[in-house]
């Protein structure tokens, strides 16, 4: 076996590749005092220096727009040229947060926030992708539910607030119901996708190989579907926290999203852009979270 | 070769049914295979040789005719394929697909595992034991295809054109492979391929298919000593007659399926 492996190949061209011509030349010949040795190897450690240099200036750079937006927005603020009672200065804005979460008031209304999207998000993923299995391997039961599926996933969830609302009243159900009901369909409809669409040649392999039923759904069904799955389980977390703001301006005496609509009402604008901050952090927070979880799962996607 | 043969064939049969009507892949196909035979597929596109190897497989049911196979050991698997195309698990390391077909078989962990490194000895990938699919080239991934078919010892191999897919020289390199893990087994082969000359490189006997619908035309042995060296056997005294008269039964055929494509396109245009 004297193939050379394509990942190795790529490996070694990446160690070999020449120095540009020009680039050593002409310092090499200035008088800065550098020692250089002969072979262009020499002067790799300094190009790294400089990618890396490169990478912290990004880092950098994007750490400092935003700053300087709120550096800015502070700045037209105390100049008059923004409206305090709309645009409360940051500096104002991080006081009343100080103070939020002194008195507890924030730790409830994120910590029951929390609590309803994750419980609402696992009550409709978890059974969404064992339906979707099951619709996704049985073609009988997809044909039974596909109509029914097909009518309810086009419904913005949001619509379905006020019948929710009739039947569980404002406590705790209604808005965990919402939430499930969001996720729900995405994941399913996902899930479902993902097993259809595994490729058929993985089906015949397993065929060929003598797998039983369990087997195949084990060995190629599930893992298959997985990434699908994730697609679904990363659409549905969004929705989720659409549909938690959305519930809880209705429906709430507590949470971000009453703490929004509260401090609209109350004419409390830095509590309300707490929330909004707020909301920002927990959604990337997820995110990354889904991201980091899918990256153990799915060490097999190329990316 | 009066015994039983390996694999009998007879009056094998396959018809799709389309939206335009029913469509013969196999018309009638008569094949007897040796055990241990190296036997290679030839024929145009679309003339049902891999609709054969398919039934053979397993994975289609045949519309008429028999296929009766004698079994030595039932022990082993009767048979295992060899895709065309990219068939290798994505979500499995090069380890747990070349152990696939055992673990379907419940073959105990220790076992597994010592037939597992054997195999990736055998298509050195021992380094590559662990990494997933994404992170190899075409060629590798048909080792690990071809390593997987092995590794469950069945006794019929069967072989969809795997190496079409890569550049002339890995296909020389894969093929110098097959021929000397197949040499140390002498397994019953059937190989599908396009190229006549990796079927005199590779096969015992050429047969020729017919263009669609599918039938046997012509067989040819090929009488070049084993262990055979695809680096010189080119020179080979018998090569060029085997090539002329495989070429001879197999341009008919191609020109009879480029008019029957050329019928259907233009049929379509009206």
């Amino acid at each position: 076996m004297s193939m050379t492996p394509e990942a190795e190949e790529h490996r070694t061209a990446r160690a070999a590749s020449p120095v540009p011509a020009g680039q050593d030349a002409p310092r090499a010949g200035t008088a800065t005092g550098t020692v250089r040795t002969a072979t262009g190897a020499a002067s790799r450690p300094g190009r790294d220096g400089r990618r890396l240099l490169a990478t912290h200036r990004d880092r950098l750079l994007s750490v400092l727009s935003p700053l300087a937006l709120l550096l800015l927005w502070e700045l037209l603020v105390r100049a008059g040229l923004l409206d305090a009672r709309f645009f409360p200065p940051p500096t104002q804005v991080a006081g009343r947060f100080v103070e939020m979460v002194a008195d507890g008031s924030l730790g409830q209304h994120v910590g029951i926030s929390l609590l309803r999207v994750v419980l609402g998000f696992a009550a409709g993923a978890i059974p969404a992708i064992i339906l979707g299995l099951t619709m996704g391997l049985f073609p009988l039961v997809r044909a039974l539910l596909e109509p029914i599926v097909a009518a309810l996933y086009p419904i913005p969830k949001i619509a379905l607030l006020p019948l929710l609302l009739m039947v569980f009243g404002v406590g705790e159900t209604f808005k965990i119901v919402t939430i499930a009901l969001g996720c729900f369909t995405l994941v399913l409809v996902n899930t479902v996708a993902g097993v259809v669409n595994i490729d058929r040649i993985y089906v015949d392999v397993a065929r060929n190989f003598g797998a039983s039923r369990l087997d195949f759904y084990r060995t190629v069904a599930w893992p298959g579907a997985l990434p699908m799955i994730f697609a679904g389980l990363k659409l549905g977390m969004g929705v989720s926290l659409l549909l938690i703001v959305a519930a809880e301006m209705i429906g709430a005496r507590s949470g971000l999203g009453y703490l929004i609509w509260n401090s609209y009402q109350v004419w409390d604008m830095a509590a309300m852009y707490i929330g909004l901050v707020l909301l920002a952090f927990f959604g990337y927070l997820f995110t990354m979270a889904l991201n980091e979880l899918e990256r153990i799962v799915l060490p097999w996607r190329s990316r | 070769m009066a015994a039983q043969p390996k694999i009998r064939i007879r009056g094998l049969v396959k018809q799709f049914e389309t939206r335009r009507g029913t469509v013969t892949a196999l018309d009638g196909i008569d094949l007897d295979v040796q055990e241990g035979e190296f036997a290679c597929l030839v024929g145009p596109s679309g003339c049902g040789k891999t609709t054969l190897l398919r039934i053979l497989a397993g994975l289609e049911q045949p519309t008429a005719g028999s296929i009766e196979v004698a079994r030595g050991d039932p022990s082993r698997p009767l048979q295992a394929m060899v895709f065309q195309e990219q068939s290798v698990f994505p979500w499995m390391t090069v380890r747990r697909n070349i152990g696939y077909g055992l673990a379907m078989r419940r073959v105990p962990r220790a076992e597994r595992e010592r037939i597992v490194a054997r195999y990736l000895r055998l298509v050195g990938l021992e380094r590559f034991a662990d990494a997933y699919p994404h992170q190899l080239s075409g060629g590798m991934k048909q080792r690990v295809s071809v390593a997987r078919a092995f590794a469950t010892d069945p006794e019929i191999l069967l072989m969809d054109e795997p190496f079409a897919a890569l550049d002339e020289q890995n296909k020389l390199l894969l093929a110098e492979e097959l021929v000397r893990i197949w040499e140390g087994t002498r397994k019953t082969v059937l190989y599908v391929t396009h190229s006549i000359d990796e079927a005199i490189h590779l096969a015992d006997r050429i047969v020729v298919f017919t263009a669609s619908p599918g039938r046997l035309k012509a067989h040819f042995p090929v009488p070049i000593p084993r262990p055979r060296d695809l680096g010189t056997i080119r020179a080979h005294p018998a090569y060029p007659s085997i090539y002329q008269q495989v070429w001879k039964a197999l341009r008919d055929e191609v020109l009879a399926a480029r008019r029957r494509d050329e019928g259907a396109v233009a049929a379509g245009r009206r």
